[in-house]
């Protein structure tokens, strides 16, 4: 029947059931592929595949590690330009919502904004900004930063004013709205939105690493996949979608942790 | 300045509130004294302003003409924006479901008595006065009959635990006058009648005061559209009304509404069964002259207060 829920041990062993699935389909897509080109390097085989672990966890010529290189300056990249959009999201997304001047005033840039796509809009930020972290930052701030600040302009617009005015009768001043309703009110949605704003943030930041970069994610899939070495690639890949999926859990906790009203509504 | 013991009788005054939007004409010439300790029923047809008058004494919605006093630490003021002297109960949004039952009745001492800097720079001040104010909220919060909940969100709470709280939630301001708009509306029979039951008791707590020769602690409005409850909660009837005999007033059109109906009403003991047939011939008399569009009387007719 439709959402009716199923036990526990159903859910974890059909979970598994598909990882297996996967595995299985890929080793056979694999084996078929080296029965046609033993040398083939597109499918690689299991073998390969650890091969190229050894080629991206040994040191290389230059005596650098490229998981760790990669890591740290993908890393370091989205999280400045996280950090930042987030706060600037907040930041607009506030001053729209809670002062009807600032609303008419941000809303035309920030509504154009949404509307470009980052990853054409590369050059743009080339020109401005060069090719070194400036840019990463700027291209992944700029890139959320609308999606945030509209999320957080739409959750106050959705606050009924009768909670507002309560709150003056309780003595609240202007900024106590804002910070002690509004905000604590807008928090686990933002948090949300956040958690949402990490797969586009990712698919800036590689798309750009891939066009400048000289260290990175984006760059080394980019000149591995020029080699068809697809056994540093597919793992590569692997390894985002964990980074990816560590960063929403975390969200995820900390939305548990400091709304815990919020997470009893969605049970 | 007043007297003192005008000011210990003083809980609102409305003199001349007339209120349009645009073209249509909601309020006319109202004028309304509302004593300390009165518990007053306002009632009225659909459509006959009872939302904007309370809206205005709140403040949110100040009236075109005219004006509404109130008192704040042994002043008048002019009722001109929502402040903490004012409190107000409504039918939903009530709340804030991102605090507990017990936080949500302390929120009014937090935001009234200490100031966002002191919360973010004097741990320890904080620290000791939120415990004080969450004692405080307790002793609220078993008044309203809610001892057991108080760490339940609303979320988890019934609808008739949420209007609870948020009646708990106003009356820790010890304001001098709650407006209810329409506060059980949303609730079943027999919730209602619990509900009533515990405005009942307060309404008993100003009777020991005034035995006691103390200011009575509780002024309430009451806005419903049921009158057996306006009858059974109000010790005042209030009827608003747009059916009033203004072409004898010298008007072409209709001005708007205004009081039509001011007179006593039954007093009840919490306990007490109403005897809701009992009530026939009062809800009889507003039907006929409140609510009826057909029958026009001259304004002053039924105000016996």
């Amino acid at each position: 029947m439709i959402s009716r829920p199923i036990s526990r041990t159903k859910q974890v062993v059909l979970s598994a059931l598909s990882v297996l699935l996967l595995l299985v389909g890929y080793t056979w897509i694999s084996h078929r592929q080296h029965q046609v080109n033993p040398d083939d390097t597109t499918i690689p085989s299991w073998s390969q595949l650890a091969e190229g672990a050894v080629k991206f966890t040994q040191l290389d010529r230059k005596g650098k590690r490229w998981l760790v290189e990669d890591s740290f300056a993908t890393g370091k990249r989205l999280a400045a330009g996280i950090s930042l959009g987030v706060v600037f999201g907040f930041i607009i997304g506030m001053s729209m919502g809670c002062v009807p001047t600032l609303e008419a005033f941000l809303q035309p840039p920030i509504s154009l904004l949404a509307k470009v796509p980052q990853t054409a809009a590369l050059a743009v930020y080339f020109v401005f900004f060069g090719t070194g972290m400036e840019m990463y930052v700027a291209m992944i701030a700029f890139g959320i930063i609308p999606a945030l600040a509209v999320t957080v302009y739409l959750a106050i617009k959705d606050i009924p004013s009768a909670m507002l005015d309560k709150a003056y009768t309780l003595g609240a001043s202007h900024f106590e709205i804002a910070f002690e309703v509004v905000f604590k009110q807008v928090l686990p949605k933002f948090i949300d939105a956040v958690r949402l704003c990490i797969g586009p943030a990712i698919v800036f930041l590689i798309a750009a690493e891939m066009v400048v970069g000289d260290v990175g994610f984006g760059y080394r899939i980019r000149l591995q996949f020029k080699l068809t070495n697809m056994n540093v690639v597919y793992p590569y890949l692997v390894f985002l979608a964990g980074f990816g999926f560590l960063l929403d859990h975390i969200l995820r906790l900390l939305q548990a942790k400091m709304c815990p009203w919020y997470q009893s509504d969605s049970k | 300045m007043m007297k003192d013991d005008e000011q210990q009788d003083f809980g609102l005054h409305c003199q001349k509130v007339s209120h349009c939007f645009g073209k249509t004409k909601v309020l006319y010439d109202l004028n309304l004294k509302v004593k300390a300790g009165q518990f007053v029923s306002l009632i009225g047809p659909s459509g006959c302003g009872k939302s904007t008058l309370l809206r205005a004494i709140l403040g949110t919605h100040p009236p075109n003409e005219g004006q509404i006093l109130t008192i704040q630490n042994g002043e008048l003021i002019s009722a001109d924006r929502p402040g903490r002297d004012r409190g107000i109960v409504y039918q939903k949004y009530s709340l804030y479901p991102f605090l507990t039952a017990l936080d949500n009745v302390a929120l009014g001492l937090k935001l009234d008595q200490t100031t966002t800097l002191f919360r973010m720079f004097n741990w320890s001040g904080w620290a000791k006065k939120r415990k004080a104010f969450r004692d405080r909220a307790a002793v609220f919060l078993k008044k309203v009959g809610l001892g057991h909940a108080m760490h339940m969100y609303p979320n988890q709470m019934s609808g008739g635990m949420q209007q609870r709280v948020a009646i708990a939630q106003a009356l820790i301001m010890e304001p001098e006058i709650i407006l209810l708009d329409e506060p059980f509306g949303a609730l079943d029979e027999a919730t209602r009648e619990e509900l009533q039951e515990m405005l009942l008791l307060l309404y008993q707590e100003n009777q020991d005061a005034i035995s006691k020769s103390q200011k009575p602690p509780y002024t309430l409005i009451i806005v419903t559209h049921e009158l057996n409850e306006a009858i059974r909660v109000g010790d005042r009837l209030i009827g608003l009304s747009q059916y009033w005999n203004w072409e004898e007033a010298g008007h072409d059109s209709p001005p708007g509404a205004t009081v039509v109906y001011d007179k006593q009403a039954p007093i009840f003991r919490p306990d007490e069964r109403p005897n809701y047939e009992s009530f026939e011939d009062i809800r009889k008399e507003i039907r006929r002259y409140v609510y009826n569009p057909n029958i026009l009387q001259s304004r002053n007719e039924h105000l016996k207060n």
